[in-house]
């Protein structure tokens, strides 16, 4: 063998092959599609010629530009929109870090009673789909500005809930809030389980008082935790889809990502790249201010001291109390919602909350235009496009599991074996980039860049390809969050070990790493599975008829004012996603809270 | 002024086993005392209780002239009120305070003017070499920095009694010796109380006046150090304490003699009555003698290990069925298989009986 042969094969190991391979595939995935979309917002569409005078297709054009920031229709498209998001997105973290943190206080720190089945309680409002709550409150207290039947609350006492209460920026806060809040709880829960009892211990030996300890030692310990909370919180809630659509729609309050939904949808793709655009630079932003805030120097991992018991704060005779008004809480942010979705599929005429009323025509009736609402469709359970769509739901979900999980082993395995390189950072950093993009606008550039052919690739409009792609970029952070902290658990050796006993890679990764690992990466594909399955926000712009999703198809049902059909879909995607929760939690152990990290 | 008592002490965490059991105890004012034994032992849950960050389930604990706890009248004084300090094992410096935030910490809490505190500050921090530390974040430090501020944390509350959770123990080797002598020198200095807790019987021997040996939550010995190795008052303390290790050889007892294979040592005064026949012989590897050339009292032994240290030769000798350490230092050294007699020179008999109790 020549030398050079042998320098080459010395270089060319396989994580740096790895690293390569994935930095370029993810440049080609989130990267550039970043620019298409910005390149985009300055040309003109084959809609938009007749908008702008003179103009022939991919023009460059400052049109759209003009339109969405200066012109007298700014204020429709963009600010007034602007203005909503940023009071929901910044509501529903401070409500979520409120309930969430006091709820792991209350959790970790007290001896409050039933911590287990709180603990297991508070994660499902977040495991449901995001608009669950969203319905359930329009079922709940809906009012006659849509369309004639009542709501629940308003058929039982006749007590019509007002717009603002019904509708707009204050449900979807709440309800947001309510779906976002066990971010916080798991953050910050995991957080405060961490801290070094003896970080208090030490405080109160010098005689600080419970409440200084409180405000000086642990608040600033896990404030790095409540700001990776509120950020993720933030950006989920700027990217969210289904709720704002759901309860701004009837009374006609927009948010971005509606606003760049109808304007995409509509004929304005032009401006609704820009919404898309300004939702991720808001992201950014975000993440940049948590930055500043925290700061390097001071950005800790709370280690935990060894045998330190950590002292439970004695709640006396509030205990009791305090966990009841919980489970009261927790009950009617999940069971209630979830029985008011119930109660209106078998209602036949929604609203009216009588014995005789009751039906299975919308789960297994067959299809009629007198019976009921006359809708025409099949029952739920009977209807071949509900079920097409159920099935590539859960087709989806599954590749989608499979695919994060095999690029969080293995990007996870390359950033950690070439640590402190240039080349691990980068495939960090870029790995760590879908996080920032709110979902919806992910979906938008990934359209801006396989709507079309490009080049060799050709258009990928419509394929079930490109939303396992979306999907998969999307979870793409927390599964190689997970395969790095995997990674580091079993640390190099007893891969070197491996090596050393003259395995070869593809040995090592078969017989040492994955099987040590395996049951985080069980964790890891559960994640993705749940929110692929429940996902709305991501896949919207980019699901064509052919390709319907259950999430989807629901917000058409939606649409024609078909609720039973809407909350019967719910229904099953949310008793499939907490049966696989459970059933992960009973076969393998594994819990949501272990697959997103902290 | 505060000698601390603890008089029937124990804790237990769940019903059925005890971390410490009836530990009756009474520190001297101004001493080094050293709670040793081996991890588990409750030594570490007797300094919390001390601290007053574990109540124990009965008993009673008053330093100097009060009663910080009492089983009995539910007497509780809070950790901050017992004029104690307390570095912990981890060090448990705040993260997110810098070196000088956290030195201050307890003076701030205790509404301490600037000016004092600034001055108490500069201080301790050239005392203890912290001068050009004190903007830094605490994860900024290296381990032997860390361990100084929280020492100089807990001292800049002047506590008359200082305790020290195995303070060492996450030192490397060197820095360890260092610190060793910085604590003596800080005992000095301060004239305060220092109660110890080490697993390290060696840290113990070198730097403490007094030693509370326990184990698995029971009081051993309290005795001076080489008291406790001279004269141990158990199998187990003979054992934990020295190094290397103690040789133990079954032996038969005799009215006043002991014999050991074909060896008959005669004893100085008769043993008691009700002891023995059968009992062990605890050995120091310094209290046996090698030679080449068989003497009266020898018997013969062949050599397993050669362990030098620089100083001395440690051998590693079978004789019967034991396998015995000894500790050699004359000119020639003897060589693996070499045969070779062995012969004890001790001053003293450690002998225990069959409960492991030390016969007088």
């Amino acid at each position: 063998m020549s030398l050079a042969l042998n320098r080459w094969r010395f270089y060319v190991t396989p994580e740096r092959v790895l690293s390569v391979c994935f930095i370029v595939l993810l440049a080609y995935l989130v990267v550039v599609p970043l620019f298409m979309m910005i390149q985009e917002t300055f040309i003109v569409h084959p809609l938009e010629r007749f908008q702008i005078p003179g103009s022939k297709v991919n023009d460059f054009t400052l049109a759209h530009w003009y339109r969405f920031f200066i012109s007298e229709s700014a204020y429709t498209f963009f600010y007034r929109p602007l203005v909503n998001t940023l009071i929901i997105s910044f509501g529903l973290s401070f409500l979520a870090l409120l309930i969430g943190g006091a709820l792991a206080w209350l959790v970790v720190r007290t001896d409050m009673p039933l911590k287990e089945t709180i603990s297991n309680w508070a994660v499902v409002p977040y495991i449901l789909p995001s608009w669950t709550l969203a319905l359930a409150w329009i079922s709940l207290f809906k009012n006659d500005r849509i369309g004639g039947e009542k709501g629940i609350v308003s058929a039982l006492t006749g007590f019509e809930p007002p717009d603002w209460f019904a509708y707009g920026l204050f449900p979807i806060t709440i309800t947001l809030a309510l779906h976002y809040f066990p971010f916080a709880f798991l953050l910050i829960g995991g957080a405060l389980r961490n801290i070094d009892a003896q970080l208090e211990e030490s405080a109160s030996l010098v005689g600080a008082g419970r409440l200084a300890i409180i405000r000086r030692i642990t608040i600033p310990l896990i404030v790095p935790s409540i700001m990776a909370a509120f950020l993720l919180s933030f950006a989920r809630g700027l990217g969210t889809f289904g709720t704002p659509a759901f309860l701004g729609g009837p009374v006609r309050e927009f948010v971005l990502s509606t606003s760049l939904y109808g304007n995409l949808i509509g004929q304005r793709p032009g401006l609704g790249y820009l919404a898309a655009l300004v939702m991720i630079v808001i992201g950014m932003l975000v993440l940049y201010m948590d930055h500043r805030m925290v700061g390097a120097r001071k950005s800790f991992v709370t280690v935990a001291g060894k045998g330190a018991r950590l002292g439970l704060i004695e709640l006396g005779r509030w205990r009791w109390a305090l966990a009841g008004f919980i489970l009261f809480f927790l009950f009617s942010v999940i069971v209630v919602p979830l029985v008011a979705l119930a109660i209106d599929t078998v209602m036949m005429i929604p609203g009216v909350y009588s014995w005789e009323n009751l039906t299975l025509h919308y789960w297994i009736g067959e299809a009629s235009y007198s019976i009921g609402l006359g809708t025409g469709e099949a029952g739920i359970l009977k209807n071949p496009q509900i079920l097409s769509a159920l099935k590539n739901t859960f087709s989806l979900a599954f590749v989608v599991a499979v695919v994060t999980c095999l690029m969080g082993i293995l990007v996870g395995y390359a950033i950690v074996k070439r640590r402190g390189t240039l080349i691990s950072k980068c495939l960090d950093q870029i790995s760590f980039l879908p996080y920032l993009i709110p979902s919806i606008a992910l979906g938008a550039t990934l359209l801006a860049m396989f709507a079309v052919p490009r080049g060799p690739i050709p258009s990928l409009h419509g394929s079930f390809l490109l939303l396992v792609i979306v999907c998969s970029i999307s979870a793409l952070p927390y599964a190689v969050k997970a395969g790095i902290s995997a990674m580091r658990q079993v640390g190099g050796e007893l891969e070197e070990a491996a090596l050393m006993a003259g395995a070869g890679w593809w040995t090592r990764m078969r017989k040492i790493i994955v099987p040590i690992q395996k049951s985080t990466y069980f964790a890891g594909m559960l994640l993705p599975f749940i929110s692929v399955t429940r996902e709305l926000s991501l896949v919207i712009l980019l699901v064509t008829p052919t390709t319907q999703l259950a999430t989807t198809i629901s917000l058409l049902f939606t649409d024609r004012g078909w609720y039973p059909y809407t909350n019967g879909i719910v229904f099953i995607l949310t008793v499939v996603v907490v049966g696989c929760t459970v059933l992960s939690r009973r076969v393998m152990g594994t819990s949501l809270a272990k697959g997103l990290g902290g | 002024m505060p000698d601390i008592v603890l008089d029937k002490v124990s804790k237990s965490f769940t019903k059925q086993t005890h971390a410490v059991e009836d530990l009756s105890l009474v520190i001297p004012d101004g001493s080094f005392t050293t709670l040793l034994g081996p991890s588990g032992c409750g030594k570490t849950t007797t300094l919390r209780m001390i601290a007053g960050l574990e109540q124990p389930t009965s008993g009673e604990i008053i330093i100097g002239d009060s009663v910080v706890f009492s089983g009995k009248t539910g007497a509780f004084v809070a950790p901050a009120k017992r004029d104690l300090g307390l570095v912990f094992q981890s060090y448990a410096l705040w993260p997110h305070f810098t070196v000088a935030e956290n030195i201050t910490f307890g003076l701030e809490i205790n509404s301490v003017g600037k000016k004092e505190i600034n001055k108490r500050l500069d201080e301790i921090a050239s005392a203890l070499r912290l001068d050009s530390l004190l903007e830094r974040y605490t994860s900024e430090l290296s381990g032997g920095q860390q361990q100084r501020v929280a020492i100089a944390r807990v001292l800049i509350m002047e506590p008359s009694v200082l305790l020290l959770d195995e303070p060492l123990s996450n030192l490397d080797a060197t820095l360890r010796m260092e610190m060793r002598a910085e604590l003596k020198r800080l005992h000095r200095e301060t004239g305060a109380t220092i109660i110890y807790v080490t697993h390290d019987q060696l840290e113990a021997l070198t730097m403490s006046s007094h030693i509370a040996l326990l184990e698995s939550g029971e009081l051993q010995q309290f005795s001076a150090p080489l008291e406790i190795y001279e004269r141990p008052a158990n199998r187990f303390a003979a054992d934990f304490v020295g190094s290397p290790r103690i040789n133990f050889i079954d032996a038969t007892l005799d009215q006043d003699s002991l014999s050991w294979g074909d060896v008959t040592i005669p004893l100085p005064k008769s043993a008691k009555e009700n002891v023995g026949p059968r009992v062990s012989l605890g050995l120091r590897a310094e209290e046996l003698g090698l030679s080449r050339t068989c003497g009266p009292g020898m018997v013969e032994g062949r050599v397993l290990t050669v362990l030098p240290t620089g100083a001395d030769w440690f051998y590693q000798v079978r004789v019967a069925d034991e396998v015995l350490t000894i500790r050699h230092n004359g000119e020639t050294p003897f060589d693996y298989e070499d045969i070779v007699y062995v012969e004890i020179r001790s001053k003293s008999l450690k002998i225990f009986d069959d409960a492991g109790k030390a016969v007088q």
